[in-house]
Protein backbone atom coordinates (compact mmCIF):
# COMPACT_ATOMS: atom_id res chain seq x y z
CA UNK A 1 0.00 0.00 0.00
CA UNK A 2 2.82 2.12 0.82
CA UNK A 3 3.86 3.28 -3.21
CA UNK A 4 -0.05 4.08 -3.45
CA UNK A 5 0.22 5.96 -0.60
CA UNK A 6 3.01 7.89 -2.82
CA UNK A 7 1.21 7.60 -6.24
CA UNK A 8 -1.25 10.30 -3.84
CA UNK A 9 1.57 12.31 -2.95
CA UNK A 10 2.61 12.70 -7.28
CA UNK A 11 -1.30 13.55 -8.17
CA UNK A 12 -1.91 15.86 -5.48
CA UNK A 13 1.20 18.00 -6.53
CA UNK A 14 0.48 17.37 -9.98
CA UNK A 15 -3.51 18.73 -9.10
CA UNK A 16 -1.57 21.72 -7.29
CA UNK A 17 0.72 22.91 -9.84
CA UNK A 18 -2.44 22.60 -12.31
CA UNK A 19 -3.98 24.83 -9.70
CA UNK A 20 -0.89 27.18 -9.80
CA UNK A 21 -0.79 27.21 -14.01
CA UNK A 22 -4.73 28.45 -13.68
CA UNK A 23 -3.73 31.16 -11.06
CA UNK A 24 -0.54 32.46 -11.99
CA UNK A 25 -1.40 32.13 -15.67
CA UNK A 26 2.26 30.48 -15.89
CA UNK A 27 3.15 28.92 -19.40
CA UNK A 28 4.57 25.81 -18.41
CA UNK A 29 3.14 22.69 -17.63
CA UNK A 30 1.32 21.41 -14.65
CA UNK A 31 3.91 18.52 -14.43
CA UNK A 32 7.14 20.79 -14.28
CA UNK A 33 5.37 22.96 -11.70
CA UNK A 34 4.14 20.44 -9.42
CA UNK A 35 7.56 18.67 -9.77
CA UNK A 36 9.68 22.10 -8.04
CA UNK A 37 6.73 21.91 -5.79
CA UNK A 38 7.62 18.88 -4.59
CA UNK A 39 11.35 19.66 -4.93
CA UNK A 40 10.24 23.01 -2.09
CA UNK A 41 8.34 20.20 -0.27
CA UNK A 42 10.92 17.61 0.04
CA UNK A 43 13.80 20.50 0.85
CA UNK A 44 11.45 21.92 3.76
CA UNK A 45 11.25 18.16 5.21
CA UNK A 46 14.70 17.48 4.57
CA UNK A 47 13.90 13.71 3.62
CA UNK A 48 11.84 11.51 1.20
CA UNK A 49 9.86 9.28 2.45
CA UNK A 50 9.77 5.49 1.49
CA UNK A 51 6.66 5.90 -0.09
CA UNK A 52 7.03 8.81 -2.33
CA UNK A 53 10.52 6.92 -3.25
CA UNK A 54 8.74 3.55 -4.45
CA UNK A 55 6.01 5.29 -6.15
CA UNK A 56 8.80 7.74 -8.39
CA UNK A 57 10.93 4.78 -8.99
CA UNK A 58 8.75 2.96 -11.27
CA UNK A 59 7.36 6.03 -13.26
CA UNK A 60 10.63 7.49 -13.95
CA UNK A 61 11.73 4.20 -15.30
CA UNK A 62 8.89 4.60 -18.39
CA UNK A 63 9.47 7.68 -18.51
CA UNK A 64 10.14 7.17 -22.59
CA UNK A 65 7.20 4.65 -22.85
CA UNK A 66 4.64 7.54 -21.79
CA UNK A 67 5.53 9.53 -24.35
CA UNK A 68 5.34 6.68 -27.32
CA UNK A 69 1.95 7.29 -27.81
CA UNK A 70 2.12 10.80 -29.16
CA UNK A 71 5.60 10.17 -30.95
CA UNK A 72 4.47 7.17 -33.33
CA UNK A 73 1.76 10.14 -34.86
CA UNK A 74 4.69 10.81 -36.50
CA UNK A 75 4.63 7.72 -38.73
CA UNK A 76 1.20 9.00 -39.95
CA UNK A 77 1.86 11.99 -41.31
CA UNK A 78 4.93 11.11 -44.09
CA UNK A 79 2.79 12.10 -46.67
CA UNK A 80 1.33 15.42 -45.15
CA UNK A 81 5.10 16.88 -45.13
CA UNK A 82 5.87 15.17 -48.32
CA UNK A 83 8.44 17.33 -49.76
CA UNK A 84 9.75 19.09 -46.37
CA UNK A 85 11.36 15.60 -44.63
CA UNK A 86 15.22 16.38 -46.17
CA UNK A 87 14.80 19.70 -44.42
CA UNK A 88 13.24 18.38 -41.03
CA UNK A 89 16.55 16.23 -40.95
CA UNK A 90 18.86 18.58 -41.79
CA UNK A 91 17.36 20.66 -39.16
CA UNK A 92 17.38 17.97 -36.88
CA UNK A 93 20.20 15.36 -36.99
CA UNK A 94 23.49 18.37 -37.11
CA UNK A 95 21.10 20.80 -35.60
CA UNK A 96 21.78 18.64 -32.55
CA UNK A 97 25.48 17.81 -32.92
CA UNK A 98 25.65 21.54 -33.12
CA UNK A 99 23.48 22.18 -29.86
CA UNK A 100 25.41 18.91 -28.08
CA UNK A 101 28.76 20.44 -28.66
CA UNK A 102 28.06 23.94 -27.53
CA UNK A 103 26.26 22.61 -24.35
CA UNK A 104 28.98 20.45 -23.48
CA UNK A 105 31.77 23.22 -24.18
CA UNK A 106 30.01 25.91 -22.49
CA UNK A 107 29.53 23.60 -19.02
CA UNK A 108 33.29 22.72 -19.20
CA UNK A 109 34.21 26.22 -19.75
CA UNK A 110 32.42 27.35 -16.49
CA UNK A 111 33.03 24.12 -14.61
CA UNK A 112 34.95 24.59 -11.20
CA UNK A 113 38.52 23.34 -11.97
CA UNK A 114 39.34 21.49 -9.09
CA UNK A 115 36.90 18.65 -9.27
CA UNK A 116 36.09 18.99 -13.16
CA UNK A 117 37.51 15.13 -13.57
CA UNK A 118 35.80 13.89 -10.54
CA UNK B 1 -9.23 -8.64 -43.72
CA UNK B 2 -12.96 -10.69 -43.42
CA UNK B 3 -15.93 -9.34 -41.61
CA UNK B 4 -15.23 -11.38 -38.26
CA UNK B 5 -12.02 -9.94 -38.06
CA UNK B 6 -13.25 -6.46 -38.50
CA UNK B 7 -15.47 -6.63 -36.01
CA UNK B 8 -13.41 -8.17 -33.32
CA UNK B 9 -11.00 -5.25 -33.99
CA UNK B 10 -13.89 -2.93 -33.83
CA UNK B 11 -14.80 -4.34 -30.21
CA UNK B 12 -11.26 -4.48 -28.45
CA UNK B 13 -10.85 -0.97 -29.85
CA UNK B 14 -14.00 -0.22 -27.75
CA UNK B 15 -11.89 0.52 -24.54
CA UNK B 16 -8.33 1.59 -24.22
CA UNK B 17 -7.17 -1.75 -23.21
CA UNK B 18 -5.97 -2.61 -26.56
CA UNK B 19 -4.21 0.52 -27.19
CA UNK B 20 -2.57 0.28 -24.37
CA UNK B 21 -1.46 -3.13 -24.81
CA UNK B 22 -0.14 -2.39 -27.91
CA UNK B 23 1.93 -0.03 -26.01
CA UNK B 24 3.34 -2.19 -23.68
CA UNK B 25 3.81 -5.07 -25.80
CA UNK B 26 6.00 -2.84 -28.24
CA UNK B 27 7.80 -0.87 -25.22
CA UNK B 28 8.74 -3.96 -24.19
CA UNK B 29 9.69 -5.92 -27.14
CA UNK B 30 11.89 -2.68 -28.31
CA UNK B 31 13.81 -3.05 -25.02
CA UNK B 32 14.47 -6.70 -25.33
CA UNK B 33 14.98 -6.29 -29.13
CA UNK B 34 17.97 -3.21 -27.83
CA UNK B 35 19.71 -5.75 -25.29
CA UNK B 36 19.73 -8.44 -28.17
CA UNK B 37 21.14 -5.58 -30.39
CA UNK B 38 23.98 -4.82 -28.21
CA UNK B 39 22.70 -1.51 -26.64
CA UNK B 40 23.65 0.36 -30.05
CA UNK B 41 23.85 3.63 -28.90
CA UNK B 42 22.60 5.10 -31.90
CA UNK B 43 19.53 3.55 -31.72
CA UNK B 44 17.71 3.52 -28.52
CA UNK B 45 15.24 1.10 -27.02
CA UNK B 46 12.69 4.19 -27.67
CA UNK B 47 13.44 4.11 -31.37
CA UNK B 48 12.98 0.29 -31.90
CA UNK B 49 9.55 0.48 -29.48
CA UNK B 50 8.22 3.14 -31.80
CA UNK B 51 8.77 1.39 -35.32
CA UNK B 52 7.69 -1.88 -33.77
CA UNK B 53 4.27 -0.14 -32.43
CA UNK B 54 4.02 1.83 -36.05
CA UNK B 55 3.96 -1.22 -37.87
CA UNK B 56 2.02 -3.01 -35.64
CA UNK B 57 -0.55 -0.16 -35.94
CA UNK B 58 -0.08 -0.22 -40.00
CA UNK B 59 0.03 -4.59 -40.02
CA UNK B 60 -3.49 -4.41 -38.24
CA UNK B 61 -5.16 -1.74 -39.93
CA UNK B 62 -5.61 0.42 -36.63
CA UNK B 63 -6.87 3.44 -37.21
CA UNK B 64 -3.67 6.05 -35.52
CA UNK B 65 -6.71 8.49 -34.28
CA UNK B 66 -8.84 5.55 -32.79
CA UNK B 67 -5.42 4.23 -30.97
CA UNK B 68 -4.46 7.68 -29.92
CA UNK B 69 -7.93 7.84 -27.83
CA UNK B 70 -6.93 4.88 -25.92
CA UNK B 71 -3.25 5.48 -25.48
CA UNK B 72 -3.97 8.94 -24.28
CA UNK B 73 -4.83 7.04 -20.71
CA UNK B 74 -1.09 5.75 -20.50
CA UNK B 75 0.11 9.02 -21.42
CA UNK B 76 -1.95 10.50 -18.57
CA UNK B 77 0.89 9.45 -16.00
CA UNK B 78 3.44 11.76 -17.97
CA UNK B 79 2.02 14.23 -15.15
CA UNK B 80 3.11 12.02 -12.23
CA UNK B 81 6.10 11.12 -13.91
CA UNK B 82 7.05 14.21 -14.29
CA UNK B 83 6.30 15.70 -10.29
CA UNK B 84 8.45 12.27 -9.63
CA UNK B 85 11.68 13.49 -11.16
CA UNK B 86 11.43 15.46 -7.92
CA UNK B 87 12.97 12.84 -5.81
CA UNK B 88 16.64 12.47 -7.69
CA UNK B 89 16.39 16.44 -7.90
CA UNK B 90 15.69 16.82 -4.26
CA UNK B 91 18.55 14.35 -3.65
CA UNK B 92 21.36 15.10 -5.43
CA UNK B 93 20.38 19.07 -4.11
CA UNK B 94 23.81 19.70 -2.23
CA UNK B 95 25.37 18.33 -5.88
CA UNK B 96 23.66 20.79 -7.76
CA UNK B 97 23.90 23.45 -5.43
CA UNK B 98 27.76 23.15 -5.80
CA UNK B 99 27.04 23.87 -9.71
CA UNK B 100 24.63 26.58 -9.89
CA UNK B 101 27.07 28.80 -11.59
CA UNK B 102 27.68 27.02 -14.51
CA UNK B 103 24.31 25.39 -14.60
CA UNK B 104 22.97 28.72 -14.50
CA UNK B 105 25.61 30.25 -17.14
CA UNK B 106 25.18 27.49 -19.88
CA UNK B 107 21.64 27.04 -19.74
CA UNK B 108 19.89 30.45 -21.27
CA UNK B 109 22.56 30.16 -24.10
CA UNK B 110 21.97 26.32 -24.46
CA UNK B 111 18.55 26.92 -24.71
CA UNK B 112 18.43 29.02 -27.05
CA UNK B 113 20.68 27.96 -29.56
CA UNK B 114 19.54 24.03 -29.51
CA UNK B 115 16.29 25.99 -30.62
CA UNK B 116 17.86 28.30 -33.33
CA UNK B 117 20.35 26.23 -35.04
CA UNK B 118 17.38 23.97 -35.91
CA UNK B 119 14.92 26.34 -37.08
CA UNK B 120 17.82 28.52 -38.55
CA UNK B 121 18.48 25.69 -40.88
CA UNK B 122 15.19 24.66 -41.57
CA UNK B 123 14.34 28.23 -42.52
CA UNK B 124 18.18 28.33 -44.79
CA UNK B 125 16.43 25.61 -46.64
CA UNK B 126 12.78 27.07 -47.05
CA UNK B 127 11.44 24.79 -44.55
CA UNK B 128 7.00 26.27 -44.22
CA UNK B 129 6.29 28.42 -41.32
CA UNK B 130 4.39 25.33 -39.70
CA UNK B 131 7.43 23.44 -39.98
CA UNK B 132 9.36 25.83 -38.47
CA UNK B 133 7.01 26.29 -35.67
CA UNK B 134 7.15 22.45 -34.78
CA UNK B 135 10.66 22.18 -35.11
CA UNK B 136 11.22 25.18 -32.41
CA UNK B 137 10.39 23.00 -29.38
CA UNK B 138 12.37 20.11 -30.06
CA UNK B 139 15.00 20.07 -26.97
CA UNK B 140 11.90 20.69 -24.70
CA UNK B 141 10.09 17.74 -22.44
CA UNK B 142 7.15 16.85 -24.25
CA UNK B 143 3.69 18.11 -22.07
CA UNK B 144 5.89 22.12 -22.37
CA UNK B 145 6.14 21.17 -25.70
CA UNK B 146 2.66 20.47 -27.21
CA UNK B 147 1.55 24.04 -25.47
CA UNK B 148 4.66 26.12 -27.28
CA UNK B 149 3.97 24.41 -30.72
CA UNK B 150 0.30 24.94 -30.51
CA UNK B 151 1.34 28.79 -29.49
CA UNK B 152 3.35 29.06 -32.42
CA UNK B 153 1.15 27.31 -34.87
CA UNK B 154 2.73 24.24 -35.33
CA UNK B 155 1.55 20.82 -36.08
CA UNK B 156 1.60 18.38 -32.93
CA UNK B 157 2.38 14.38 -34.67
CA UNK B 158 5.40 16.62 -36.65
CA UNK B 159 6.66 18.36 -33.36
CA UNK B 160 6.55 14.92 -31.49
CA UNK B 161 8.54 13.45 -34.28
CA UNK B 162 10.78 15.79 -34.09
CA UNK B 163 11.50 15.08 -30.77
CA UNK B 164 11.66 11.55 -30.85
CA UNK B 165 14.87 12.40 -33.43
CA UNK B 166 16.38 15.16 -31.51
CA UNK B 167 15.88 12.89 -28.51
CA UNK B 168 18.11 9.67 -30.57
CA UNK B 169 20.23 12.16 -31.75
CA UNK B 170 21.36 14.10 -28.25
CA UNK B 171 21.80 10.61 -26.60
CA UNK B 172 23.73 9.28 -29.73
CA UNK B 173 26.18 12.37 -29.79
CA UNK B 174 26.54 12.62 -26.71
CA UNK B 175 27.82 9.13 -26.45
CA UNK B 176 30.05 9.68 -29.48
CA UNK B 177 31.61 13.39 -28.32
CA UNK B 178 32.15 12.09 -24.65
CA UNK B 179 34.54 9.31 -25.60
CA UNK B 180 35.67 11.05 -28.37
CA UNK B 181 36.95 13.88 -25.97
CA UNK B 182 37.00 11.25 -22.47
CA UNK B 183 34.58 13.14 -20.35
CA UNK B 184 33.38 11.11 -17.90
CA UNK B 185 31.63 13.93 -15.04
CA UNK B 186 28.36 12.28 -14.71
CA UNK B 187 27.41 15.71 -14.21
CA UNK B 188 28.26 17.58 -17.19
CA UNK B 189 27.65 14.74 -19.30
CA UNK B 190 23.84 14.32 -17.62
CA UNK B 191 23.02 18.03 -17.83
CA UNK B 192 24.10 18.10 -21.56
CA UNK B 193 21.50 15.14 -22.13
CA UNK B 194 18.63 16.96 -20.02
CA UNK B 195 19.08 20.16 -22.13
CA UNK B 196 19.06 18.30 -25.58
CA UNK B 197 17.61 15.24 -25.57
CA UNK B 198 14.33 15.77 -22.97
CA UNK B 199 12.83 12.79 -21.65
CA UNK B 200 15.12 10.59 -24.05
CA UNK B 201 18.01 11.84 -22.55
CA UNK B 202 17.21 12.24 -19.10
CA UNK B 203 16.42 7.82 -19.57
CA UNK B 204 19.87 7.89 -21.07
CA UNK B 205 21.45 9.84 -18.15
CA UNK B 206 19.64 7.64 -15.45
CA UNK B 207 21.86 4.45 -17.05
CA UNK B 208 25.04 6.58 -16.67
CA UNK B 209 23.76 6.69 -13.13
CA UNK B 210 21.99 8.54 -10.18
CA UNK B 211 23.93 11.66 -10.37
CA UNK B 212 23.68 12.19 -14.30
CA UNK B 213 19.67 11.33 -14.00
CA UNK B 214 19.39 14.04 -11.48
CA UNK B 215 21.19 16.59 -13.51
CA UNK B 216 19.57 15.51 -16.84
CA UNK B 217 16.59 16.19 -14.65
CA UNK B 218 17.37 19.47 -13.71
CA UNK B 219 18.33 20.42 -17.18
CA UNK B 220 15.35 19.26 -18.77
CA UNK B 221 13.00 21.03 -16.43
CA UNK B 222 14.94 24.74 -16.76
CA UNK B 223 14.93 23.78 -20.61
CA UNK B 224 11.23 23.49 -20.41
CA UNK B 225 10.89 26.17 -18.14
CA UNK B 226 13.47 28.78 -20.25
CA UNK B 227 12.24 27.83 -23.67
CA UNK B 228 8.37 28.37 -22.55
CA UNK B 229 9.01 31.60 -21.43
CA UNK B 230 11.94 32.57 -24.63
CA UNK B 231 10.16 30.77 -27.69
CA UNK B 232 6.78 32.57 -27.77
CA UNK B 233 8.32 35.63 -27.43
CA UNK B 234 11.34 35.07 -29.69
CA UNK B 235 8.14 34.23 -31.78
CA UNK B 236 6.63 37.33 -32.15
CA UNK B 237 9.84 39.31 -32.21
CA UNK B 238 10.94 37.87 -35.77
CA UNK B 239 7.56 38.42 -36.71
CA UNK B 240 6.69 34.75 -37.43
Amino acid sequence: MSSLYGFLCLVGFLLLGEALVWLLHLPVSSGVVGMLALTLWLMAKGRVSQEIQSASQPLIAILAMLIMPGVVGVFFIVEAFAGQWLIVGVALVPGTLFSVATTLWLMLRFMPKADSDE
Amino acid sequence: MNEGLIGLRALLLETPMLAIFLTLAAYLAGARLFVRLGKPSWCPAVLIAAMLLAATLALTGVDYDDYRAGAGWLMLLLGPATVALAVPLYQQLPRIRELWLPVLCTLPPAAMLAALYSVGLAWLLGATPEVLASLAPKSVTAPIAMGITEQLGGVIPLMMGGLLITGVMATAFVGLLSRWLDIRDERVLGFVLGVNGHVIGTVRAFEYGATAGAFASLGMSLTGIFSALFLPLAWRLVGL
